[in-house]
């Protein structure tokens, strides 16, 4: 199930995000204290299915990810069960410090609405030209599947390359020869 | 040390008349802030505190989150009381103020100061505790002044929705002898969830009269004045423990001679002690010593075998020795004048030098020792027979 669909992420030579990830700033505005990003986000947690990022106070989410270096984002996995996955997902590039009073202040990157075969990990592909060169990534979840009070996110990866690193392992393969 | 942007917001409504809080509930209430101005700036330099009211005209912010004491303090004065507070505007209001703070790592905070009845529902209220949580700004409250039918009610209950694991606080501060200001001070809003301004709030305790450290003097202010005050007191606490346990042995006979010796001690303890800082044990062997001395010089050359291995248990047991040392010189007689004695033998250097070397730790040729033999008050003829001594005794041994 989910080979096939990170296979296809792959193929296009992307690589998940998660190591370049500046953890010392990544911050999520309401979650719940005892289901926190980490859940979703960090290695292994993810995978667990028992542990999920859940939202605190009502069903939004605003998730903040800056990361070590500038990356190019191609697509998003955000795995969630049937009802309280998220649906709206709006991805904003390079705002920093956002807050619930204005993400409607300007247009995102880019906006997706979660299908079933998402929420199971199929990739979401985005418009790769709009995150051509990102400092941060702001994830804001608007809503979810049933309109529940909370939303939980089980998992997220990030796909996408880097900028600089590509040009590195040109360098490389001239020095073997 | 969080770092953390405040926004505190007064109640400066009619209310605030009042005079069941000396002098007023609005000077206390001044009060309180100034206090809890000066308590977050001090715990971080960095941390901002901004201040609006909520009556009068309506709520007005006098001052942005600032780190700048001394204009949040200025922005207080000329404030008139009037009107009626609007709580949820003011929260609000702050809200907003924070959400454009120039230093984004900073925590947000609000501190409200409820005074008057509070005319908003309860589910209001709670709605607006949420957005906060969802913002996550936390919340202090300070209930104090008019005590109305279920104020303390919907206080509780915004802060239990804006409470996200444990950083909001509610205070409850009953009308009564206490300032507003002294009760803040040990709960939450002034040490914020228990860490830094728990130093401030010890300083504004001996500032207000109340000290808590020892001799009145701030280890974090002066730190080798308190030190120097404690390293005196103890030495001479145990000492008068030497000397309390020898004059109750003692009981009435040798009543002079105890008092006499244990001023002569005493003496020379804290003259090595203003000297020589470093060497305890040294301190510690020469009370011992002048005790052994004057236990000779009642029974002198007979006791010398006892004074050395007395001597080398010095060390360890000071009390057993002190308990010993009495015991002999009850042996012997007494005489009235003991303090000339008691300097002849110590101005007898060659026994001197003998105790010492047996003495572990303490070396006859370290020259503090012997500034210390030189500075006693022995006579001058005996220096030199002391040097010649010396040699002889270095010869015999």
């Amino acid at each position: 199930m989910s080979a096939a669909e990170s296979a296809t992420a792959i193929q296009r030579n992307q690589v998940d995000l998660l190591d370049f990830i500046d953890w010392s700033g990544v911050e999520c505005l309401n979650q719940s204290s005892s289901h926190s990003l980490s859940n979703a986000l960090k290695q292994g947690y993810r995978e667990d299915e028992g542990l999920n990022l859940e939202s605190d106070a009502d069903e939004q989410l605003l998730i903040y990810i800056p990361f070590t270096q500038v990356i190019k984002l191609h697509s998003v996995v955000l795995i969630g069960s049937e009802e309280e996955g998220p649906k709206t997902v709006k991805l904003f590039a390079n705002r920093e410090h956002m807050g619930f009073s204005n993400v409607s202040d300007f247009p995102p990157s880019d906006t997706a609405v979660l299908s079933s075969d998402n929420l199971k990990g199929k990739p979401v592909v985005l418009k790769y030209v709009k995150f051509q060169n990102v400092r941060s990534l702001t994830i804001f979840i608007e809503d979810n599947q049933s309109g529940s009070e909370i939303t939980k996110v089980q998992k997220i990866a990030l796909y996408g390359s880097t900028v600089e690193t590509t040009d590195m392992k040109g360098l490389k393969k001239i020095e073997d020869h | 040390m969080v770092l953390e942007a405040t926004m505190i917001c007064i109640d400066n409504s009619e209310w605030m008349r009042n005079g069941d809080y000396s002098p007023s509930r609005f000077q206390a209430q001044t009060d309180a802030v100034s206090l809890i101005c000066g308590a977050k700036t001090q715990s971080n330099p960095e941390n901002t505190v901004g201040i609006l009211t909520m009556a009068g005209k309506g709520v007005r912010v006098l001052a942005t989150p600032t780190s700048d004491l001394g204009r949040i303090l200025s922005c207080m004065h000329g404030v008139e009381m009037g009107g009626e507070m609007n709580l949820a505007t003011g929260i609000q209001i702050a809200q907003l103020a924070l959400k454009h703070r120039q230093n984004k790592n900073q925590h947000q905070r609000i501190i409200v100061f409820a005074g008057s009845p509070i005319k908003y529902e309860k589910k209001a209220l709670e709605i607006i505790g949420k957005k906060l949580k969802k913002n996550s700004v936390a919340l202090d409250i300070v209930n104090f002044g008019e005590d109305e039918d279920g104020k303390p009610e919907k206080l509780e209950a915004l802060l239990a929705s804006v409470n996200n694991n444990d950083s909001s606080h509610i205070v409850h501060v009953p009308p009564g002898q206490n300032a507003l200001s002294d009760v803040l001070i040990s709960t939450p809003v002034f040490t914020g969830d228990g860490e830094g301004g728990s130093g401030f709030a010890e300083a504004t305790a001996a500032g207000s009269g109340v000290s808590n450290f020892d001799f009145g003097v701030d280890p974090n202010v002066d730190p080798e004045l308190a030190l120097a005050l404690r390293v005196s007191m103890e030495e001479e606490r145990a000492r008068q423990e030497a000397a309390a346990k020898s004059a109750a042995e003692e009981a009435s006979q040798h009543d002079k001679g105890e008092e006499a010796q244990a001023s002569y001690s005493q003496n020379e303890t804290t003259s090595v002690t203003s000297t020589e800082k470093v060497a305890d044990p040294m301190d510690e062997d020469d009370a011992l010593l002048k005790q052994a001395l004057a236990l000779s010089m009642n029974v002198p050359g007979s006791d010398l075998s006892v004074g050395d291995a007395e001597m080398s248990e010095a060390t360890n047991g000071h009390q057993e020795l002190a308990m010993a040392l009495q015991m002999s010189m009850q042996e012997g007689s007494k005489d009235s004048s003991v303090q000339s004695d008691v300097s002849k033998v110590l101005g007898d250097q060659s026994f001197m030098s003998s105790i010492l070397s047996s003495l572990p730790g303490v070396d006859p040729n370290d020259p503090n020792v012997k500034d210390l033999l030189a500075s006693l008050p022995g006579q001058s003829e005996l220096q030199e027979k002391k040097n010649e001594d010396e040699q002889a005794e270095k010869d015999d041994n």
